[in-house]
């Protein structure tokens, strides 16, 4: 008889997130159980413990994921769960911080969609400003765009903070292979100026984006914004918006909205959980795989 | 339609152990609980919430699992179950702190087997060390073999005085009649071996405990077992799956033989999957602690 599905799912935080349990159960996994408060440092005996508990054969019916809010500890923590594996005995596990690297990854799915579409071109090159960018999203969607060729400033109220960021993106999450800028939000209208796209990732209800700095870009072209609850991020992107025109903008910019990228985010993360269901070699799933899906996604759908 | 079987999950830890609720899923468990963080005087509640929510026949797709580090509080705890009992309104209950109980009973169990295979003796006719002795699973081996009669010493790798504690905290609950020893360096290992028949170790995963040099002067040694299934492995000469092989290492101990971590894991697994099954099919509440593991893992070799 087939053993049942059952995924670990580990988080730093106090609770787990519900939204990342439904996601568990709707992609397959029968059972789902909670490790919160989890110690970076107890990852090792934890998976330990998983993995020698099943045969090789079922192992492959087992899972862990890793959320919590921290992206730095979430990767140290996947990297550690890789290397406690002991061959033949391993499993996949999938880190999604507050569902952070999905949400990065459909956002710039997103973007690079719309920047195909409308504009004919794509992410390499481009010059993106990422707002209220030191926070999981940000960061993620920073390395996620950097990697696919864009020239990413991640935007934040204090200027050494998000040098700091910057710097964590370039060389812990970028491995070094690429740069991510640092910006101070009050040169933000200098910034605008050269900026084709724009992602808001900032705090829920604060607007990062003013009517007045959109119709002060010359070469605006997208502009995304993960808030979903009014105000807007970006003044004139409601949540609905999915490639739509942004009143206003003298370059012909569109926008994107928190529940056109929460879909592709859904898929995203959706995709990846079935993917762990589904593999014969163990997996190890973080944003780079998250943006591959979205992408695949939006492909698919395309039209 | 009947009713799912659930199992309750009690850990005083702060997680409870993938292991286990690996292991309760497959022997057919439909639903799993966890708790952790739980204290002893919390159990008493918890098991009359557990037992009067369900019909009489529900209770017997109900059950109570104990897990954590520390055997003395899972037995504790196990006790603390029985009494919260309110017959007819009663169900199983199985501790075995970090699966301790049952890799306990299977290493001690694949001992016993191969001492009477290549050398025809019983555990009540040997000596025996348990290096990780201070451990979950040294103390339960440690227990189990000195009550099944083998004269046995807890072997810490830091402090004497810990082991002595530990032995006699363990003594008095139990009625074993455990000793401390202790071994820090590899000089202090080799003189200690030297006349013991039995070695289990039982020590942290990843860690040798005895190397080959080490081995050398062993020249009583008869059967050897390891539970540590991560390189490096915990006896130098024993592979994961040997289960009675010659243990080569040991060349001064004449017809030395080894059991594995995998040998002994899949004793411990068919042990704890028939013990979480016996908890869906029994018609009367048990409670499962190392005696039942023991006498279980006897009949499985």
């Amino acid at each position: 008889m087939e053993k049942p599905f059952i995924l670990h799912m580990l988080t730093t935080a106090k609770n787990l997130s519900p939204f990342d349990v439904n996601m568990a159960m709707d992609a397959g996994w029968l059972s789902a159980l909670p490790y919160t408060n989890v110690e970076p440092s107890e990852v090792q005996g934890l998976v330990q413990d998983a993995i020698f508990s099943r045969s090789t054969k079922n192992l492959k019916r087992t899972g862990i994921f890793i959320g919590g809010r921290d992206t730095k500890q979430a990767m140290d923590m996947l990297k550690t769960a890789k290397h406690s594996m002991v061959p033949p005995f391993e499993v996949s596990v999938f880190a999604d911080p507050s569902g952070a690297f999905t949400t990065a990854a459909g956002m710039v799915a997103a973007v690079e969609r719309e920047l195909m579409t409308k504009f004919n071109t794509t992410l390499e090159g481009k010059v993106i400003l990422a707002l209220g960018g030191t926070g999981p999203v940000g960061q993620a969607a920073a390395v996620i765009a950097a990697q696919a060729g864009a020239h990413v400033r991640i935007i934040g109220r204090q200027l050494e903070k998000a040098q700091i960021v910057a710097d964590l993106c370039s060389n812990e999450f970028g491995d070094g292979k690429i740069i991510v800028t640092a910006g101070a939000d009050a040169d933000k209208a200098e910034y605008i100026k050269t900026a084709d796209v724009v992602f808001a990732t900032g705090a829920a209800g604060i607007e990062l984006l003013s009517a007045e700095l959109i119709a002060s870009a010359p070469v605006l072209k997208v502009a995304a914004d993960v808030n979903a609850v009014p105000p807007a991020g970006i003044a004139g992107v409601d949540a609905f918006h999915n490639g739509v025109l942004i009143e206003g903008s003298k370059s012909g910019a569109v926008g994107i909205g928190a529940l056109a990228i929460g879909n592709v985010k859904y898929q995203a993360q959706n995709s990846l959980l079935k993917k762990m269901l589904n593999t014969d070699k163990p997996v190890y799933l973080h944003f780079e795989h998250a943006f591959e899906v979205a992408r695949d996604y939006l492909k698919a759908n395309a039209g | 339609m009947e009713k799912r079987s659930i199992l309750h999950m009690f850990d005083p830890m702060p997680h409870n152990s993938p292991f286990d609720i690996n292991m309760a899923m497959d022997a057919g468990f439909d639903v799993l609980m966890p708790y952790s963080n739980v204290k002893l005087d919390s159990v008493y509640g918890l098991t009359q919430d557990a037992i009067f929510s369900r019909s009489p026949a529900g209770v017997k797709r109900t059950g109570i699992f104990i897990g954590g580090r520390d055997l003395g509080l899972a037995v504790d705890m196990l006790d603390a179950c029985k009494r919260a009992m309110v017959p007819p309104f009663e169900v199983s209950v199985f501790a075995d702190p970090s699966g301790a109980f049952t890799t306990a009973a299977a290493l001690v169990a694949c001992v016993d087997k191969e001492l009477a295979i290549h050398h025809g003796k019983a555990l009540q006719d040997c000596t025996a060390l348990v290096f990780g002795g201070t451990g979950p699973v040294g103390i339960a081996t440690g227990i189990i073999a000195s009550i099944a009669g083998a004269n046995t010493i807890l072997v810490d790798h830091l402090s004497l005085e810990t082991a002595e504690d530990v032995a006699k905290a363990y003594n008095r609950r139990f009625g074993s009649t455990l000793k401390g020893g202790c071994a820090r360096t590899d000089a202090e290992k080799s003189q200690l071996i030297e006349n013991f028949d039995i070695i289990f170790s039982a020590a942290k995963a990843g860690i040798q405990v005895l190397s080959a040099s080490v081995l050398k002067s062993a020249k009583a040694l008869k059967v050897a077992g390891d539970v540590n299934a991560v390189p490096p492995l915990g006896i130098e000469g024993i592979k994961r799956n040997d289960r009675g092989v010659a243990l080569l290492t040991a060349e001064n101990a004449q017809g030395a033989v080894g059991v594995g971590s995998l040998a002994v894991g899949n004793v411990k697994y068919q042990l704890q999957n028939e013990m979480l099954n016996m908890m869906l099919t029994t018609d009367t509440p048990l409670y499962l602690d190392f005696r039942d593991a023991f006498k279980k893992a006897r009949e499985i070799v």
